[in-house]
């Protein structure tokens, strides 16, 4: 049985520390590359996670026919929720309060602090009721808003793009031509709620001067489905109305954002492509300099193969770290990073998916970017090189 | 020998995949996709007699009437309820959205929304002890939105106007 004797592991180790300008140079490219490749990866993930957690499996939204997915457009009367509550079997209720969240949600231009930074926020009103049924929602600081106040989500102030500072409670904030106290802040596992500030239903409809809602969240109780309120709102047809299970709308949601997913996924490969061809130059300048020494090897007896393991096992080798620097440096200064999107904002994700992406194109990077020259390199002839300079 | 090792380890993982796909074969067929709908007894070969358009039927029928209606699967982007063997109809005499606008739900109606809410009636599939069936109406019957249907079965009315039919049979128009 032939055995192919490989160049010893700590040859290509010493290699590497011989020429410590380069090996530092080339690792800080590869981190680079591998690190905006994690800032791609992590964006997609956020995205997803925030659209994917936004759904609660046992909660059905009821809102206007023709609204589709845009339940900013929806208007429902303001009576369904008392229809609706009496009218189904199957909510979830406790010590007699029906887990039925009436809701009036709308985007607007939001002024906050000293220097009035103005953005597009989203606002929420709601009851005492919205808690029961968005069970995610959990109050961080303060209270909930009495009259003439609101609480704002972790990530309000990525979305307004405004200092977090003018988002404390105890500040104002001027929307709809009113100024809002905010009593609280809230987070929400990640869900889109973050991106929110809530305020009282009544407060909201009195500002607006309306008296319908947008849509109506229901919690339902075990055994009840989507389907039973499904049918009701068809049966209505002088309601027109329609039930959507919450969990079937942000799929709605994740289906309508897939484009842009499929792009960053390009950006991705792009990032990754770009990575091989920095690490390819980088590559065949470092063999370059060595084809005396390659030479020399086989020279003394290592087959072609030995030392085309070795070259490679280099690049892997530096581009397995720049894999590590990267994943520090992207959970430590990168992970939960608030973006700023068209339906609110979200948290960069560095998730164990986006590490397995990034580690995945980094080892690819080093495979990929040291063969050609290594395979170039050994098809000189060996009495040509010994001479080389 | 690390080439024969290579060799009977590729032949192995092609020899598991053909096993796979050989056992896929051999599944039995599903028995609830049934496209067709033909060996469902709520649908019949004959169309009922005495069809009523919705829209008429709204104005006539009283509850706890047998009627028969006919209509055009559709009234919304879907139609039908999931889970559940119901789904609305549509009278015949309102148009849906034309094949050359290119819209993609042409069932909806989206174009004619104002003549759906006097002309829908929902369409409700009851066993025989009168209980809702749990089936999604597309596995049971086998039909599709826009598809004409002739349904017979018992009138429900509420105060308001709106009309549902218990269905207990069903005639497919070609």
């Amino acid at each position: 049985m032939r055995r192919h004797r490989l160049l010893p592991w700590e040859y290509g180790v010493r290699n590497l520390l011989r020429r410590p300008i380069r090996s530092v140079l080339t690792l800080g490219a590869l981190s680079t590359v591998i690190l905006l490749v994690f800032v791609v990866v992590g964006f997609i993930r956020g995205l997803e996670r925030s659209l994917a957690v936004s759904g609660d499996p046992s909660v059905v939204l009821v809102y206007s026919l023709g609204a589709e997915q845009n339940i900013e457009n929806s208007a429902i009367p303001g009576r369904t929720p008392a229809l609706l509550t009496a009218s189904l079997d199957g909510m979830q209720e406790r010590f007699g309060i029906p887990h039925v969240s009436p809701e009036l949600y709308m985007g607007t231009r939001v002024r906050t602090g000293e220097t009035n930074t103005t953005g597009l926020g989203l606002v929420r009103g709601v009851t005492r009721t919205a808690p029961l049924v968005r069970r995610g929602v959990r109050l961080t600081e303060g209270t909930w808003p009495g009259p003439g106040e609101l609480i704002v989500g972790k990530l309000v102030a990525a979305k307004l793009g405004c200092d977090p500072t003018d988002l404390a409670v105890d500040r104002e904030i001027v929307f709809e031509g009113r100024t809002w106290r905010i009593s609280g802040r809230f987070s929400a596992n990640g869900a889109a709620f973050e991106s929110e500030m809530w305020c009282r239903l009544a407060d909201l409809r009195q500002t607006l001067k309306r008296q319908d809602l947008s849509l109506v969240a229901i919690l339902l109780g075990s055994g009840a489905s989507v389907a039973d309120v499904e049918l009701f709102c068809k049966e209505r047809t002088d309601l027109e109305l329609q039930a959507l299970g919450e969990t079937a709308y942000y799929q709605s949601l994740q289906r309508h954002y897939k484009p842009m997913r499929l792009l960053a996924w390009a950006v991705v490969f792009l990032v990754a492509g770009a990575g091989v061809f920095a690490g390819l130059n980088m590559m065949y300048g470092a063999v370059a300099g060595r084809v005396r020494e390659i030479a020399t090897l086989q020279a003394v007896g290592y087959r072609r193969y030995a030392i085309l393991v070795s070259i490679v096992q280099e690049g892997t080798l530096l581009a397995a770290a720049g894999s590590l620097v990267a994943g520090a440096a992207a959970v430590l200064l990168i992970n939960g990073i608030a973006v700023r999107f068209t339906m609110g904002a979200f948290a960069l994700r560095i998730d164990g998916v986006a590490l397995l992406m990034g580690a995945s194109v980094g080892l690819l990077l080093g495979i990929v970017g040291a063969l050609p020259p290594a395979i170039k390199a050994l098809r000189l002839p060996v009495a040509e090189s010994l001479k080389a300079i | 020998m690390k080439k024969e090792c290579l060799y009977l380890f590729g032949c192995g993982v092609i020899a598991f995949s053909l096993l796979g796909c050989s056992e896929g074969q051999n599944e039995p067929p599903s028995a609830a996709a049934d496209p067709s709908g033909q060996e469902s007894s709520y649908v019949v070969d004959t169309e009922p007699p005495g069809a009523l358009a919705v829209g008429a039927a709204r104005k006539t029928v009283e509850d706890e009437e047998e009627v028969v209606l006919v209509g055009r699967v559709g009234g919304s982007a879907n139609p039908f309820v999931n889970g559940i063997a119901a789904f609305t109809i549509v009278d015949l005499k309102v148009p849906h959205c034309p094949d050359h606008e290119g819209c993609p739900t042409p069932w909806d109606y989206c174009c004619k929304q104002d003549q759906v809410k006097e002309n829908i009636a929902m369409i409700k599939l009851v066993d025989q002890q009168g209980k809702l069936v749990t089936e999604d109406a597309r596995q049971v019957l086998g039909v599709e939105p826009l598809d004409a249907v002739v349904i017979h079965g018992k009138a429900k009315r509420d105060e308001t106007g709106n009309l549902a039919l218990l269905a207990d049979q069903v005639f497919i128009r070609e």
